[in-house]
């Protein structure tokens, strides 16, 4: 019996040297190896880019390896507040231009000013992203590519409905959806497709009746959709929508993806990111893009500016070399291949002439607020979308108890 | 109860001196015994448990957001977390709605498992096998699987839902939104959630209904009692134990059910207006970062389960110390 006990209390003993061995041993290796963490659109859209910027980290840095993990939007914030608690955060992590001034105000980035001469094109960078990469004079993030709203549409469609030439104002764009509704007469085809609670489409309406979201007064924030203006825009969205989507008014602009939509044969055109014609399957030799445009005749509608940027964690124990694969990763090189997917470069001087970077030429941005993310994430704007989609609340109670809630988040300790 | 008899004895043999040492060290042992069985058990609960409920506590006391969390330390801030939430209308809200969907589900979970159970019992054999194995299927699916088919069938665009209700002539449900309002966003997460928990209620309330004496039950007809009177005075009083514990279990798991409103719902659609307790401690604790205040509304919502359930348990005792 004594024996059989110490038998196994050395068989544990033994279990538990081999375990330290082998976890000494994974993080010798680990030494050498850059964590990164890119979204998903990375992966879909732009693998080679990534595998380029790879290749040659490697090639300057013989030994290292590095290790690309692709997150998702939806759940990557709640993952890397877990990574930074743990002590296990990426050396270099992939935030949206609108989730950075939150973390950069918390310390959970590195101070990349001095820095900033290494990264290509730092002197041109699209003000957009530069700004949202930098607080209190200090630049925290490097910005990596940018991307506009544009409205992909079905040239085979517009043809058909007599629709000669590109609609120039939103009155024009409302009367030529209603000529594609006449020649598509299926249950569920939207003219337009837009999501209810789509509210970066829903806010470039707002900005473009001269609105915003929110508006800064001696340091305090104060949510501005009650505002005449912004009352204006609103209304505008609201009778748009209900004139050129079928979709539900209750849903986001990922269930389901317009693309999807499209794809199906069920819709004349969509709004979204200039990448949605990645996915339009048969109807990819029938797809091209505009500018959406205002209700001003003759000017783009402002779109919303989205976008990322690349930031190194403080807890990174490889933040020089995190600085070098950045280098690579955002190099004109692959700037410009990033360009030829579709998106915006991230320097001005690298900016060309298609449709989503003349779409840029008017653009709208977030307020720069600490707790903006709160108010996106706590879906007060879908929130606010779906009740005056659904006529649950007029535009107004909607927009005046949505703005409280923006004044209240936005100002939080 | 075998450690608390044996426990004075050891005492005792311990205190003594002289000739009879050697025999009380033989019954040291033996009194240690039980604990010594005990003690693998008793670590890993401490080390599973105990210590997350410590840190947990001593979390709800501290302000730690974002800013704490990177430098691995909070600051003490008494009971402000706890206060924060206490006046915060949507707590209230939130109680209130999670209570009202907590007894929906529980009652239908309950009602219509037992019903099941009773069907058990009645159908021929090849039925049987037919119910059970559909009842373990049902169980066996993961739950992010079954909210993914739930959420599909209920589809906007191309849900099966509107379609079979279209083609059966109850009305147009075409392009129909499930998920409109808040009631039958929550009336789908309660039909996806007893769907999901009658297996084992129904299940385990037929093992129980095999324990119902035969002969009494043909006492009872034979005295001219009909199906409800039997079911009341003689099934039921039996399957009380079983039904307590079916009962109090669920309590716990809708009380504080995530996975099936979070998902189905989806993250875009929840708001204040149709939070349930798993969710808002969610949303306030991690979505926003907070993580002191997540940790108050973690114990708040453990001492409100605990409320709940001994206020059950306690009645259903007294009823069955009455009943017989």
């Amino acid at each position: 019996m004594r024996s059989r006990v110490f038998v196994a209390l050395l068989a544990a003993v033994a279990l538990g040297v081999v375990a330290a061995t082998a976890s000494a041993a994974g993080s010798r290796q680990a030494a050498n190896r850059l964590t990164v963490w890119l979204q998903v659109d990375a992966q879909s859209g732009w693998p080679d880019v990534v595998a380029n910027a790879n290749q040659q980290f490697e090639r300057d840095h013989p030994g290292w390896t590095v290790d690309v993990q692709y997150q998702n939007w939806g759940d990557h914030l709640q993952k890397l507040d877990a990574a930074l608690a743990g002590g296990t955060a990426p050396d270099v992590v992939e935030m949206g231009n609108t989730e950075m001034t939150k973390y950069m105000a918390a310390g959970a980035f590195a101070d990349l000013t001095g820095s900033k001469s290494k990264f290509a094109n730092s002197g041109s960078w699209l003000k957009g992203l530069a700004s949202s990469a930098t607080y209190r004079g200090k630049l925290f993030g490097v910005p990596y590519y940018a991307g506009s709203r544009v409205v992909t549409y079905r040239t085979d469609l517009f043809k058909k409905a007599g629709i000669t030439k590109l609609p120039t104002s939103l009155a024009e764009l409302t009367a030529d959806a209603r000529k594609l509704l006449d020649r598509n007469k299926q249950r569920g085809f939207s003219p337009i497709y837009i999501a209810g609670t789509d509210w970066y489409v829903a806010m470039s309406f707002v900005y473009d009746y001269g609105g915003s979201i929110a508006r800064t007064s001696g340091g305090k924030w104060y949510g501005n959709l009650d505002s005449k203006r912004s009352i204006a825009g609103l209304n505008a969205y609201k009778q748009f929508f209900l004139a050129v989507s079928r979709a539900s008014k209750t849903t986001d602009e990922i269930h389901p993806n317009p693309y999807d939509v499209y794809a199906q044969g069920l819709a004349g055109a969509m709004l979204g990111p200039s990448w949605f014609s990645c996915c339009v399957g048969k109807y990819k030799n029938v797809t091209a893009q505009f500018v959406m445009p205002s209700h001003v005749k003759g000017q783009p509608m402002p779109g919303f500016l989205g976008g990322s940027d690349l930031a190194v964690p403080v807890g990174s124990s490889h933040q020089s070399a995190a600085v070098d694969w950045i280098a690579d990763f955002t190099s004109t090189e692959s700037e410009k291949a990033l360009q030829a997917k579709g998106n915006i470069p991230n320097a001005t001087n690298l900016l060309g002439a298609s449709v989503n970077e003349r779409a840029a030429a008017r653009s709208w941005f977030v307020p720069t607020a600490k707790h903006w993310v709160d108010v996106e994430n706590g879906n007060i704007l879908r929130n606010m979308l779906a009740q005056i989609l659904t006529g649950k609340l007029s535009v107004k109670q909607a927009a005046s108890s949505a703005s409280d809630n923006i004044t209240r988040v936005l100002n939080q300790s | 109860m075998l450690g608390s008899r044996l426990t004075p004895d050891a005492a005792i043999a311990g205190a003594r001196p002289g000739p009879r040492r050697r025999v009380s060290r033989a019954r040291v042992a033996r009194g240690a015994t039980p604990y010594l069985l005990l003690l693998p058990v008793a670590v890993a609960i401490g080390a599973i448990l105990g210590y997350p409920l410590v840190d947990l506590v001593r979390l709800s006391f501290q302000r730690y957001g974002l800013f704490e969390l990177i430098r691995h330390s909070g600051s003490w801030v008494g009971v402000a977390n706890y206060s924060s939430v206490l006046r915060d209308g949507v707590f209230w809200h939130t109680l209130l709605r999670t209570v009202v969907f907590t007894a929906a589900n529980v009652g239908l979970t309950m009602v219509l498992g037992t019903l099941l159970a009773l069907l058990l019992v009645r159908v021929s054999a090849w039925a049987r096998v037919v119910l059970t194995a559909g009842l373990v299927l049902v169980w066996s699916m993961p739950v992010v699987v079954a909210v993914q088919v739930w959420y599909w069938m209920t589809n906007f665009q191309n849900g099966v839902v509107n379609y079979v209700l279209t083609s059966l002539g109850v009305g147009d449900f075409f392009q129909h939104d499930w998920y409109a309002t808040t009631f039958s966003q929550l009336a789908l997460v309660t039909t996806l959630i007893v769907w999901g928990a009658l297996p084992f209620v129904a299940i385990t309330v037929y093992a129980a209904l095999a324990q119902v004496p035969h002969e009494l039950v043909e006492a009872a007809q034979i005295d001219g009692a009909g199906p409800l009177r039997v079911f009341r005075d003689v099934t039921v009083p039996v399957l009380r134990p079983v039904l307590l514990i079916l009962t109090s279990l669920s309590i716990i798991w809708d009380f504080g059910v995530f996975t099936q409103p979070y998902l189905l719902i989806g993250q875009s659609k929840i708001t204040p207006g149709n939070y349930l307790m798993g969710i808002y401690l969610f949303e306030e604790g991690y979505f926003r970062g907070d993580y002191g205040r997540g940790a108050a509304i973690a114990i708040l919502m453990l001492l409100i389960v605990a409320a709940l359930s001994v206020v059950y348990v306690r009645r259903m005792a007294r009823m069955g110390e009455e009943a017989t």
